[in-house]
C-alpha cells in the first residue's frame, strides 16, 4: 500500500479508457475505407484490456503486507481487430467493386461504435470521481491533529 | 484515562488504514470496470473489529504486563485484509463481476467514513490538548 496509490490506478485507467476512445475514432472514420495496405477493406479494431498485477517483490507475499496488496490499475494488453466478415454490397459503379458488381466494406457497425464511445466517455467519468475522491481524502489527512 | 484515549486514537488509526486500503481497492475496482475476468477487490476490517467488540461485556483488570488483556480491544492485533470477491459470477457474460454503480456509492460511502475518523481522531487528539493544558484553553 503506497501513499496516493488510489490516484495512479485511476490515472492507469484514464489512459486505458483515452486508448479505446482514440480506437472507437479510428473505427468510425474508417467505415467506408475499402483500401488498406493489406489489399483488405478496413478490418475493426478494439482493445483488449488486462488488470495490472501487483509488482511486489516476492519478500513481500511471504510477509504481513501480502494482506494489503490490491493492484496496479488496468492496461491495455493489445489491440486486436475483429475477424468478422466484411459487409458486401452491391455497388456495380464502385471502383473496387469486383466482376458480379459487389464491393466488401468494412465490418465496422456504427450503432455498436457509438454505444462503445458512450461506455468509454462513462468509464472515463467514473474513475476522474475516484481519483478526485482520493484527492479528498488525502486532503484531509492533512487535517489530522489540527 | 490517557492510555484509554491513546488506545481508542489506535483503533481510529487501524480504521483510517482500513479506509485507505478499501479507497484503493474501490479505485482498482472502477479501474477494471471492462477487464474480462477481473474479479472485484474487498478490504475487510469490520468484521474483525466486531469480532474484537464480542468480548467487550466482560472486563478484567490487567495489574502485571504479562496479562492477557480481557474486553480491552488490542489495536495491533486488528487485521485488514484485501480480499477477491468471487460472487456474483453470473452478473456478467466476460466474468467481471464488478457493478459500476455499487461501486460508485461505496465510493461515497468510503470518503464520508474517512472524514468522519478524521473528526473522530482530531476530537480525540484535543482532549489530551486539553488535559495537558489543564482544561485552559
Amino acid at each position: 500500500m503506497g501513499y496516493l496509490d488510489s490516484i495512479d490506478i485511476g490515472a492507469s485507467a484514464l489512459t486505458a479508457q483515452r486508448l479505446r476512445m482514440d480506437i472507437i475514432s479510428q473505427n468510425i472514420a474508417n467505415i467506408n475505407t475499402t483500401r488498406t495496405d493489406k489489399g483488405t477493406p478496413y478490418r475493426r479494431k478494439l482493445v483488449v484490456f488486462e488488470e495490472r498485477s501487483p509488482s511486489a517483490p516476492f519478500s513481500t507475499y511471504l510477509s504481513e503486507s501480502s494482506k494489503k496488496i490490491i493492484g496496479k490499475g488496468v492496461r491495455v494488453a493489445r489491440i486486436a481487430e475483429d475477424e468478422s466478415p466484411f459487409k458486401k454490397i452491391y455497388e456495380p459503379g464502385h471502383p473496387d467493386a469486383d466482376e458480379n458488381g459487389y464491393v466488401f466494406m468494412p465490418n465496422v457497425d456504427i450503432v455498436a461504435e457509438m454505444v462503445d464511445m458512450i461506455s468509454a466517455t462513462r468509464a472515463y467519468e467514473a474513475n476522474v470521481t475516484s481519483i478526485n475522491s482520493a484527492k479528498d481524502m488525502a486532503m484531509k489527512t492533512l487535517q489530522i491533529g489540527k | 484515562m490517557l492510555e484509554k484515549i491513546a488506545n481508542r486514537i489506535k483503533i481510529t488509526e487501524k480504521a483510517l488504514d482500513a479506509a485507505w486500503l478499501r479507497n484503493e481497492a474501490i479505485s482498482q475496482n472502477i479501474a477494471n470496470v471492462d477487464t474480462p475476468g477481473y474479479k472485484r477487490k474487498t478490504v475487510e476490517f469490520e468484521k474483525y473489529l466486531d469480532g474484537a467488540l464480542d468480548g467487550f461485556k466482560l472486563k478484567g483488570n490487567v495489574s502485571n504486563e504479562k496479562h492477557i488483556p480481557i474486553g480491552r480491544i488490542d489495536a495491533e492485533k486488528l487485521e485488514i485484509k484485501a480480499v477477491s470477491d468471487n460472487r456474483g459470477l453470473d452478473y456478467r457474460i466476460d466474468g467481471n463481476n464488478v457493478d459500476i454503480d455499487n461501486e460508485m456509492a461505496s465510493l461515497a460511502k468510503n470518503t464520508i467514513r474517512y472524514n468522519m475518523l478524521v473528526e473522530t481522531l482530531n476530537a480525540g487528539l484535543r482532549r489530551i490538548k486539553s488535559a495537558i493544558s489543564e482544561g485552559r484553553r
